[in-house]
């Protein structure tokens, strides 16, 4: 045997010891560094185009849309808007398991800003837009219990001016006859009923006004931007990026490792948005006396019906450009309690998770997950693994590095 | 002071050897696991070799999240192309227990033996099944499933 090879080993021990300990920045693959880069916020970009919403990058839009979004006078009691559960100082979010506005929710109300990035929208891609998203809360009897002639009224009253410069003339809607007080296809009995009188023509005029204040929020919303967080940092000094630069520790590192690898979790949670924004079955418990909810395969049946999808009539895509729903998967298995994939970022600050925020704290979700239980209805994707209380914890402190760092000056 | 020294020198020699012993018995085993996964390519026959399918995404490398086309080239045993076949599109990912994000459709394109197939789209990083069913206008049918890896 060679005198050199005790030396030899003696090194690569002394350099496998230099790379696990403490404090050295941590070396990863190619593959690795590959995934990373995918998860990169500078990859990011501006958001897809909206064929369905003209004025979805128009800057008049955006600021009635804003207006719009915090408009409490748009709810039954006066006194819900969207910014009562989308608080925009808490990322867009409330801090409850579900929504609260006239009444209470079924599901966690999720943040605005990714939102624009994902073809699908609520909890089961109900809708296709965010324009056609934003009109479902509006008249949802438990969040703004409003009705569609109720909105068309506000706006008449209020946003007479920038919206008829977006949109064109405003319907009279004088006639209280020909438009009732409260009127909605989707609406209580007496609001249906009063919807069923009008004539196609009215009818449509009032949805074309509702389909324009959708389109206006989502101008706003479309403005809101996803903030960098530390993990960005860190990537920007990997991949030799010019500003500011940052370090993980070691338990950062250590789960941001588990997060690529072991955990499985950039499966899903994949891009910079940490969101394939697609849907899975994750076995999530349902909440205690909830009614049977059945996720994707309920809301993709409502999105192919919806009259303000990408194909309606209020649509200004004119059906080209929408391919997603063009191409839904309708009526498969796997679609039963699946519930959309949310960006991660940001999501420390979120608490309570899942889409009823059924488990309080992250480290209850990295115990799902890492457990994989039977789903209470469906089959669930997840498979057992195993993660000790210590890689649970680094995978917390590297989500850690995922918070959105505050407005940086120019 | 020495003579520990050696001793230890001794210890980190044999563990060093033992170490390349695993470390090469692991690279034999990924090597086999690699060698026996899917089959990734995209010019095959169909199961019972009734046609031959060139398949090839229209955008590379193959988008993750982002609805695309991607195109076939169907030819007969004898290499002639097909035309007016009814092909279906189906798959998913079979580690999952999940079919495929979209419903993708394949409709004729103006060459012979061409087709489309728009609508597909890749929601994460894994092992990908893309099955196809091929119809030939004399009754002629068959199926092939090809593995694409992201």
């Amino acid at each position: 045997m060679s005198r050199r090879a005790p030396l030899a080993g003696a090194a690569l021990a002394a350099l496998l010891l230099a790379f696990t300990t403490a404090g050295a920045p941590p070396t990863w693959s190619e593959g690795e560094l590959k995934t990373l880069k995918s998860l990169w916020i500078a990859q990011l970009g501006a958001p897809p185009a909206d064929p369905s919403n003209r004025v979805a990058d128009d800057p008049a839009a955006a600021r009635l849309g804003e207006a719009l979004f915090s408009d409490a006078r748009l709810s039954a009691n006066g006194k819900v808007s969207c910014a009562s559960c989308h608080q925009p100082d808490r990322a867009f979010t409330d801090a409850r398991p579900t929504g609260r506005g006239i009444g209470a929710g079924a599901r966690r109300t999720m943040p605005v800003a990714p939102a624009a990035y994902s073809p699908w929208q609520f909890w089961d891609g109900r809708a296709d837009s965010l324009w056609a998203q934003a009109l479902g809360p509006v008249e949802n009897p438990v969040e703004h219990g409003f009705t569609r002639t109720e909105v068309a009224r506000v706006v008449a009253a209020h946003y007479r001016g920038p919206y008829e410069s977006l949109f064109g003339p405003m319907p009279d809607l004088s006639d209280r006859r020909r438009f009732p007080l409260r009127a909605s296809p989707v609406g209580d009995a007496a609001a249906r009923a009063a919807w069923a009188r009008m004539t196609p023509a009215d009818q449509a005029a009032v949805d074309r006004v509702f389909a324009d204040f959708g389109k206006a929020v989502a101008a706003y919303e479309r403005t809101l931007k996803v903030r960098p967080g530390r993990f960005d940092d860190y990537l920007a000094g990997v991949f030799g990026a010019p500003g500011r630069h940052a370090s993980l520790s070691p338990d950062e590192a250590a789960g941001l490792r588990l997060f690529i690898g072991k955990a499985r979790c950039a499966t899903c949670h994949n891009g910079p948005l940490l969101t394939n924004n697609g849907f899975a079955n994750t076995g999530v418990p349902a909440r205690p006396g909830a009614a049977p909810d059945h996720g994707r395969a309920a809301g993709v049946r409502q999105v192919v019906d919806d009259p303000f999808n990408c194909k309606g009539r209020y649509s200004d895509a004119q059906g080209e450009g929408c391919d997603e729903l063009e191409f839904a998967v309708v009526d498969d298995p796997a679609q039963v309690r699946a519930y959309k994939v949310p960006s991660l970022r940001g999501v420390r600050r979120r608490a309570p998770y899942m889409h009823a925020g059924q488990f309080a704290t992250l480290d209850q979700v990295l115990d799902h997950y890492s457990r994989a239980p039977a789903a209470p209805e469906g089959v669930s994707e997840l498979r057992t693994l195993d993660l000790s209380a210590d890689e649970r914890r680094q995978i917390v402190a590297f989500l850690r590095t995922l918070d959105e760092q505050p407005e940086r000056r120019p | 002071m020495s003579t520990s020294a050696n001793q230890s020198g001794g210890r980190l020699g044999r563990l060093t050897h033992l170490g390349a012993a695993v470390l090469t018995g692991a690279l034999m085993i990924a090597g086999a696991v690699y060698a026996a996964g899917p089959d990734t390519s995209l010019d095959r026959s169909t199961d019972q070799g009734v046609f031959h399918v060139q398949l090839n995404s229209a955008v590379t490398p193959i988008p993750m999240s982002k609805v695309h086309r991607w195109t076939v080239h169907l030819t007969d045993a004898a290499g002639r192309p097909v035309n007016g076949a009814e092909l279906s599109v189906d798959g998913g990912m079979p580690e999952h227990g999940h079919g495929l994000p979209t419903a993708p459709r394949a409709t004729p394109a103006a060459t012979p033996g061409d087709y489309v197939i728009n609508g597909v789209k890749f929601s994460m990083t894994g092992w990908w099944e893309l099955k196809l069913k091929v119809r030939a206008p004399d009754g002629r049918s068959d199926r092939i499933t090809f593995n694409v890896v992201l």
